[in-house]
């Protein structure tokens, strides 16, 4: 098993143990944020500001450190051998090789039963619902009035008022003076947390607490009557009880815990310049916006506008215009078309009248000469020019063999008759003289 | 609307005119939309800017008078330290 061991060749440094040690220590929950009972010895007030002492009790020793920074607090002075109980964490010191105590907070002994009372409080409040989240109101945006449960005279007020004013320059507070430590301290802080909740005084939300003190100091926002009173606040509260470790139990009532008063004004407190910037801000890109919206319209109707019935509205009139006396020269000039038609069969209608009258003279000449014809047929007219006619018994004789000697006939001539008797026939045609 | 405004508190009127901002920039609303948003927007902003204005800066103490009713005193304050200082003494506590 040994001869394992050794066999190991890994070698560590001093530095990297150390680390291990200083690593392991200070990751162990019960060695870190712990309250430790003993006896301090070996005190020393250091110039640097800073309380070393050992705390020891009957079986151990561990040596214990008070920084400045934390001790700055105390409000009391440690004594040799004194009784104490010391909140903090073991450490451990590489370069001397030694761990130590870091102490954060000291209670004089004896705390311990205050503290118990605190937890059993605590622990009925809770079954009661008292710090049930549910039971948390919100805080307001913006309070026009803050109301302020402290004492007049500390430094939470000034801290309360200094941090509101800079925050919101026209912000009312309105305090309600009250003792917080010490005897009355109880019923003054219960009195002003249900004054405030006067709607006479409307207050928007409530901060009631002191600045930081040794736990003693803090004890009235321990003490039931005032944790009841934070809890049962119509108006919004907040705890602001200035604390290093311990959180008093009005934290837990309140509808809000803050570390100090400071912090419970920054909280309760809106940054004016801020609301206003985000006001402009909303309302400069809803006006931005819209003046977007409204030019892209307007750039839409200058488009339309550009259009050339909008540039120049005659021309819809004057094309209406050209149409019309279009149609005005196509009308007349049809009318005209069809006057010089009308007017042509007109003249042409003369031309029948007066073919019609040639064509009736015609005829009339036609019918003239025929008249003359028949005129020059007549036997009448061919008696007129000498011709006779011959008749026996109403016959006319147109030869000799009708006709013998000793007959008597008739001569028709032109104007009337002669009876004739035949003295010859002869074969012989002659109109001469004869023998 | 002028009525509503009236209703609504400061942190309504400013969740509302942020959610128009949004609105109008999202981009999806007729011109009309637009215009009646608008129009609710800078009313709302207006409003706002009123409640900012409503406090009227001032710091009172609570006092107890002699019928032991409860009454409010006016108090110059310090600006750049917080103090309140005043020439009559101001009772610790309402007790």
């Amino acid at each position: 098993m040994s001869e394992e061991i050794e066999n190991n060749e890994t070698v560590y440094s001093v530095s990297d143990i150390t680390g291990i040690l200083k690593q392991l220590i200070e990751s162990t929950p019960q060695l870190n944020g712990v309250w430790v009972k003993g006896e301090i010895s070996n005190l020393t007030y250091h110039s640097s500001g800073h309380i070393y002492f050992s705390l020891k009790d009957e079986g151990a020793v561990i040596q214990a450190v008070f920084f400045k920074h934390a001790n700055k607090h105390l409000d009391f002075k440690l004594e040799e051998g004194m009784s104490v109980v010391v909140f903090g964490g073991v450490t451990v010191f590489e370069k001397r090789g030694s761990y130590q105590f870091i102490v954060y907070k000291i209670r004089k002994e004896g705390l311990g039963e205050l503290l118990q009372k605190i937890e059993k409080l605590k622990e009925k409040l809770y079954k009661e619902g008292l710090f049930a989240p549910e039971r948390k109101k919100p805080l307001p945006v913006l309070p026009k009035r803050i109301g302020v449960v402290t004492s007049p005279t500390g430094a939470a007020i000034r801290d309360i008022i200094k941090v509101a004013m800079r925050r919101f320059p026209n912000i009312e507070i309105i305090l309600a003076p009250a003792k917080v430590q010490g005897e009355g301290a109880v019923a003054s802080i219960v009195t002003g947390i249900q004054e405030l909740n006067n709607p006479r005084w409307d207050v928007d939300v409530i901060i009631a607490g002191r600045g930081g003190g040794s736990f003693e100091d803090l004890m009235a926002f321990n003490e039931e009557a005032v944790v009841r009173a934070f809890a049962s606040s119509r108006v919004p509260i907040i705890s602001a009880v200035g604390h290093q470790i311990d959180h008093p139990l009005s934290d837990l009532a309140a509808d809000v815990a803050a570390p100090t008063p400071s912090a419970a004004a920054e909280i309760a407190v809106p940054v004016k310049a801020d609301l206003m910037a985000a006001i402009n801000n909303y309302a400069m890109r809803v006006s931005r916006r819209l003046s977007l919206i409204c030019e892209s319209f307007a750039n839409r109707i200058a488009l339309i506008t550009q259009r050339r019935v909008f540039q120049n509205p005659m021309s819809l009139v004057e094309n209406f215009e050209l149409t019309l006396s279009d149609t005005e020269n196509r009308l007349q000039s049809l009318m005209q078309k069809r006057i010089t038609e009308i007017k042509e069969r007109v003249s042409r209608i003369k031309d029948l009248e007066l073919m019609i009258k040639n064509r009736l003279q015609n005829y009339w000449h036609i019918y003239m000469m025929q008249a003359s014809k028949l005129e020059h047929l007549s036997p009448v007219s061919v008696l007129k020019r000498g011709y006779s006619i011959t008749l026996k018994d109403s016959q006319v004789v147109s030869s000799i063999q009708k006709i013998q000697t000793g007959d008597s006939v008739r001569v028709v001539v032109y104007d009337g008759s002669i009876q004739c008797d035949v003295q010859s026939v002869s074969e012989e045609v002659s109109f001469g003289k004869k023998g | 609307m002028e009525k509503k405004a009236k209703k609504i508190n400061f942190e309504d009127a400013l969740e509302e005119l942020e959610a128009i901002a949004s609105k109008l920039e999202s981009g999806e609303l007729t011109l009309e939309q637009s215009l009646q948003y608008y129009e609710r927007g800078v009313e709302l902003a207006k409003f706002c800017r009123q409640k900012l204005e409503e406090a009227e800066r001032k710091i009172e103490v609570l006092q107890k008078q002699p019928d032991g009713t409860v009454g409010k005193r006016s108090v110059k304050v310090k600006e750049d330290t917080g103090e309140i200082e005043d020439d009559e003494d101001i009772q610790g506590s309402l007790l």
